[in-house]
């Protein structure tokens, strides 16, 4: 029946079909259609071949009679049909009518002949109703039809990612994540834990079957004193238990203070027998168990194997190897002279430092002894002195310890004094010897304290005098000087007619190349605010200061010059500018001829200088040059800007302007404010020092579940408000982001 | 007259309990202290140097007798993962003993796929012996050592992947075709099919549990959604897939690990370029798995490093090695964000830290306002010159380091190339496409 239906459907098709561009039909018609739509085909193309043979008969008999083609059309037709009839009519060869097209088989033919089969009312219906449908368009070839499904799926799984994009947004743009929010840790008792606990070992099993005892549980689950019979032990039991322990308890008592009276015997036969004792019964283990004897001397053996081992009896120690190496009389010697082997001590100059002064400290023992000697000769007999004298004169080694006396006493000096005054006798010639520098150094101090401290005062009174006599005398030149102090003010007007300045030259100031057009408005505001002061009022200033009304005042220029006589201050500044240069783009060194380097001698005479160090001299020149030309001072004459960086600040700029950040202030802002503790206050501190991502250890992180996200809403439930949310705000400043975040360091020096 | 007198409550300024911290008045005009934004910088820079000194990432090694090639979180068990390895066996590990819990005897062939449920008790596995296993995961404690499969079916070809949905009951295998499991049936409760080539891996979406991603080894990445009976799209890069993790927190971005050692993030709904590249490895991405936080995602690579990316991130942050890891095959974040575990060739699964400097165990509050206030020292200062280079300093084996020069160099001799032709053609003739769109050959509908 199916099948059949399918036939008609596909029959009812077929006029369609022949539309449809005919190259992915085959899956469709299945079942014989394919050979009807391949033979449709080919008639098709047959007719339309006859149907333009006829087009040109028609057109050409038009063209002959010069009739309307209309005339020709019936008998083109009926020629058309003019079969001969050589078969009999048949279900291969149809009637004149088939032929015609008016007397085609109809649905209603083919369903006559079912009429009266079982099952033809209904078949009837289902054409009924398919004379009243449209004809239903086939099915799209299966690859186009899936590419369309998967389109649509594709689209509607776009939207459904749609509603995440909120959510998704709202975590993106919060300064931090929180994971820890909804952690639920469980129970927090140690009973709440236990209740919940389940035995599933066997052990547990065990011990769960004995605790939950239905007799126990009973017994909890009543008043309990059933659980006290359950705990029932007899008089009889406790009783015995407590004369076990008892009985334990003395022997161990017992055993004690045996083991303390045994340890307390010093007798040494006592401990001797002891051990022979206990040799004995060693003795007679072994022969009772030679094997266990055995594993105990092996035992014995390897604890003293490995007492060996250690190094303890390795002589390793620093005492134990020097000893070793040396003997032990050594020892003793060497403790008498000892020179440190490591420290200062040990140090070449001071080993011969210390020799030296070991040797000054005998000698001086030795000459104090002789000298003690002597004095207690002079005592006993004068002639004796001489003997003194000559060696206290006799050289270098008299003179050192005389220097030693030196400081003994003054008196000495003074006695001496007194023994030189009174021109006494020759007897104590040695002593003025010895004493005579220590005399001459003191009076030439004497003098020299004395000298300064007159000298001084001198000159100060002097020049106080004079310079009030000055005043007095002649106030004229003390009223120029002060003019010329007015005038050197000046300079900052001059700025703008290219004067020299004359405090430039003195203190060259330094100032950084950025701050350089800040620091330009100022000084010029100076220079304007000197200008709006009129001169003639500082002039007359200074005219009611000078006494003399006939003293003519020198014009502005004269008096410049006047001051600034003596020095070229344009020079010294260009000089300086020079220097500065140099240092910072220095010239490159002239080539020299080094007689054999890089030719041989003779040509090197011949040649002079070989080209490519000339050139290379050339080059080196040029490229100064261009790099002084491109310098920001090249063009003006009376500024020096250094380009010199500063390494110690490099450090703390970057090269570039860091990714997030569009403008250079948005990151100087980002970083201003501190953070730390210590200069935030507790509850800000927290807030300010928040991670991106807070979490827990140990909480596992589930992934995201659909929320409901109002995405108006304010996302902020911190107070805090991050660093993204200023930086997005500033965004909109439409600065331009300057690359290069730091220049030159600089210095600037300013003229005029 | 009145007098004004000082005055305070004592409340401010004495503490209720013996235990409690004196409090500290502090004046916080700046004026006091000049010298702030020095002392913080300085601060930075020790935060930098203790970072690098505390920086040792790697915890320890769990041993297998071959080579990790697949391993899957338990993602309702925090400590325990399970891995299996080229000669078929399967193992649960405790992560935090380092010691084997279960075995789960039974594959002949290497393990390809592991997956467990989202109640982390059911395990499925796969392999190349044609083979699929379901396991129930037994509680903790019982004695018994190994584990006997609740059920297996056995197919015509291999496979090569599964994966659980989330909070689901189906999963996804992935082979010949891409067939969805149910834990209760015993075929297939569908099948895709979309070209004839092998399917290499597969992957839920965790965010929306119905989607899922798979890359086969015709180069393709494919979507489909399990609701429908045909796959979504299609999208053919220049080289293999090798893996594909998608974001948990961003249900619509997912990554891909890539042959040519770049793991690409796309957006789904923008298959036509890709929103990052991450580029580092010097060789191909093997595996890839994003934290649950959705903020960075882990790779390993062929090049026999381990490398954590930033989602937003063009480089990576971290690199892992060790002069004993060999390729890594596959890597997993744990399920807190703070470990990554990876399997490698050299028969060993190793646990790292996330955050190669931290300090594990439990911290005392002030510990951890400290740890909060040197790394946003570290952020704030991280673009100066000194803190950068100590910051982004990593010591490479010198094999790896050679590999990743070598490949700067050809990229940027390409580069450089391209640029030239460019200049010596007509002007408009030549255009360049971005790296988020030059690896893409087209997108099939």
């Amino acid at each position: 029946m199916r099948n059949l239906l399918y036939n008609l459907q596909g029959k009812t098709a077929k006029p369609r079909d022949e539309n449809v561009p005919s190259d992915d039909d085959e899956d469709e018609d299945e079942d014989g259609d394919l050979m009807d739509n391949g033979g449709n085909k080919l008639e098709d193309s047959h007719d339309e071949i006859e149907e333009d043979d006829d087009g040109r008969h028609v057109r050409m008999l038009e063209g002959i009679t010069g009739m309307p083609s209309e005339a020709f059309e019936g008998k083109k037709k009926k020629n058309n049909v003019v079969i001969s009839e050589a078969y009999p009519e048949s279900e291969y060869n149809p009637t004149r009518d088939v032929l015609d097209g008016d007397g085609r088989i109809s649905m209603e033919d083919l369903l006559g002949t079912l009429q009266k089969k079982p099952g033809f009312g209904k078949l009837r219906k289902i054409m009924d109703q398919m004379k009243k449908s449209e004809a239903i368009e086939a099915p799209l070839p299966t690859v186009i039809r899936e590419k369309m499904e998967r389109q649509a799926a594709y689209k509607i799984s776009k939207k459904d990612m749609a509603k995440w994009e909120p959510q998704v947004k709202r975590n993106r743009e919060a300064p931090t994540i929180y994971f820890d929010e909804d952690t639920d840790l469980g129970f927090s008792t140690v009973g709440a834990i236990a209740s919940e606990f389940e035995p599933r070992t066997e052990f547990e099993k065990k011990m769960a079957s004995l605790v939950y005892d239905d007799d126990v549980m009973e017994a909890h689950k009543k008043d309990g004193s059933r659980l006290l019979e359950l705990n029932q032990v007899s008089v009889e039991d406790e009783k015995e238990r407590h004369n076990r322990i008892a009985k334990m308890r003395s022997l161990l008592f017992r055993h004690e203070m045996k083991a303390k009276h045994i340890k307390k015997i010093k007798s040494k036969t006592y401990h001797r027998l002891l051990k022979k004792d206990r040799l004995k019964t060693a003795a007679a283990l072994t022969e009772m168990d030679p094997e266990a004897a055995k594993e105990q001397a092996m035992k014995q053996e390897f604890k003293r194997a490995e007492e060996r081992m250690t190094l303890k009896h390795k002589n390793t120690s620093k005492w134990a190897t020097r000893i070793l190496q040396r003997g032990l009389q050594v020892q003793d010697e060497e403790e008498e002279d000892e020179v440190p082997d490591s420290g200062i001590l040990s140090l070449p100059f001071m080993e011969r430092g210390l020799k030296k002064r070991k040797e000054a400290a005998e000698e001086e023992a030795k000459l104090a002894l002789q000298e003690y000697e002597v004095s207690m000769k002079q005592l006993d007999d004068p002639s004796g002195a001489e003997n003194s004298k000559i060696k206290a004169s006799s050289g270098r080694r008299v003179f050192g310890a005389a220097k030693i006396c030196a400081p003994e006493s003054r008196d000495v000096i003074k006695t001496d004094n007194f023994y030189a005054n009174s021109d006494s006798d020759d007897d104590m010639e040695a002593k003025e010897n010895i004493f005579d520098v220590g005399k001459d150094g003191s009076s030439d101090m004497q003098k020299d304290v004395h000298v300064d401290s007159v000298l001084p005062n001198e000159f100060h009174q002097d020049s106080v005098f004079k310079s009030f006599d000055d005043i007095v005398r002649d106030p004229g030149p003390k009223t120029t000087y002060d003019v010329a102090i007015f005038a050197s003010d000046k300079w900052r007007k001059m700025e703008s007619r290219n004067k020299v300045d004359a405090n430039s030259k003195k203190s060259p100031v330094a100032v950084e190349p950025e701050y350089n057009q800040d620091l330009q408005e100022p000084v010029k505001e100076v220079g304007e605010n000197s200008d709006t002061e009129s001169e003639g009022q500082m002039v007359d200033g200074i005219i009611s200061l000078d006494p003399k009304p006939t003293y003519e005042l020198p014009s502005q220029t004269e008096l410049i010059r006047q001051a600034f006589a003596g020095d070229d201050v344009e020079e010294d500044f260009e000089n300086d500018k020079q220097e500065i240069l140099n240092e910072e783009n220095p010239e490159p060194e002239k080539p020299v001829l080094l007689p054999g380097w890089g030719q041989w001698t003779r040509v090197q005479k011949k040649k002079g200088l070989p080209s490519w160090m000339l050139k290379e001299h050339e080059n080196a020149k040029r490229k100064r040059e261009e790099a002084l030309k491109k310098r920001k001072d090249a063009h003006l004459k009376h500024v020096i800007i250094s380009e010199k960086l500063d390494k110690k600040a490099e450090k703390l700029l970057t090269k570039t302007l860091p990714y997030p950040f569009t403008s250079k202030e948005v990151f100087e802002q980002s970083i201003r404010m501190p953070i730390g503790p210590e200069f935030n206050p507790a509850t800000a501190v927290g807030a300010l020092n928040r991670p991106a991502v807070v979490k827990k250890p140990g909480v596992i992180i589930k992934p995201i579940e659909f929320k409901e996200v109002n995405p108006h809403e304010n996302k902020e439930d911190h107070k805090w408000s991050g660093q993204k949310q200023k930086m997005k705000k500033s965004k909109s400043d439409g600065s331009i982001p300057r690359k290069k975040m730091k220049k030159a360091e600089g210095k600037s020096k300013k003229v005029n | 007259m009145k007098v004004k007198a000082i005055s305070r409550s004592t409340d401010e300024f004495t503490r209720e309990r013996s235990n409690d911290l004196q409090r500290v008045f502090r004046n916080y005009d700046p004026n006091l202290r000049p010298q702030e934004k020095a002392v913080e910088y300085v601060r930075a820079l020790n935060a930098a140097k203790l970072e690098k000194i505390f920086g040792r990432p790697f915890v320890g090694a769990m041993e297998h007798n071959e080579a990790i090639s697949c391993m899957a979180k338990n993602p309702n068990h925090l400590k325990g993962i399970f891995a299996g390895s080229e000669d078929g066996d399967i193992r649960l590990w405790d992560i935090t003993s380092r010691r084997t819990v279960r075995k789960f005897p039974g594959h002949r062939g290497a393990v390809r796929g592991l997956t467990a449920s989202t109640d982390g008790s059911r395990l499925v596995s796969c392999g190349a012996d044609c083979i699929i296993r379901r396991w129930t995961v037994p509680v903790e404690d019982s004695s018994d050592d190994s584990v006997k499969p609740e059920d297996f079916h056995i197919s015509k070809n291999a496979y090569w992947g599964v994966d659980h949905q989330w909070k689901g009951d189906q999963f996804a295998t992935v082979g010949a075709q891409v067939d969805i499991w149910n834990h209760t049936s015993n075929a297939p409760v569908r099948s895709f099919q979309w070209g004839t080539d092998t399917v290499i891996s597969v992957r839920f979406n965790p965010g929306h549990p119905d989607l899922l991603a798979t890359s086969a080894s015709d180069r393709s990445i494919t979507l489909y959604d399990v609701k429908t009976t045909i796959p979504i799209k299609k999208l053919i890069m220049q080289t293999k897939t090798n893996s594909i993790a998608w974001n948990p927190m961003e249900p619509m971005n997912f990554t891909a690990a890539n042959e040519d050692g770049n793991c690409y993030s796309y957006d789904l709904r923008k298959l036509n370029e890709a929103t990052m590249v991450h580029t580092d490895h010097a060789a191909a991405v093997m595996d890839i798995d994003y934290s649950p936080t959705g903020r960075e995602f882990v790779t390993g690579s062929y090049d026999r490093t381990v490398r954590i990316f930033r989602y937003n991130g063009g480089h990576s942050r971290e690199i892992y090695h060790t002069s004993r890891m060999q390729r890594v095959f596959c890597i997993k974040f744990s399920c807190d964000a703070s470990y990554v575990i990876s399997g490698s060739d050299d028969y060993n699964l190793r646990l790292w830290k996330a955050m190669a400097s931290e300090q594990l165990g439990v911290l005392l509050p002030r510990e951890k306002k400290r740890h909060e206030y040197d790394e946003a020292l570290k952020n704030r200062y991280k673009h100066l010159p000194e803190v950068k280079r100590i910051l982004r300093h990593r010591h490479l084996p010198l094999p790896i380091y050679k590999a990743a020069a070598l490949r700067r160099t050809m990229t940027e001799a390409a580069r450089k190339k391209e640029e030239r032709r460019k200049a010596h053609s007509a002007p408009g003739s030549i255009s360049t496409k971005p790296l988020r769109k030059r690896r893409i050959v087209k997108e099939v509908e």
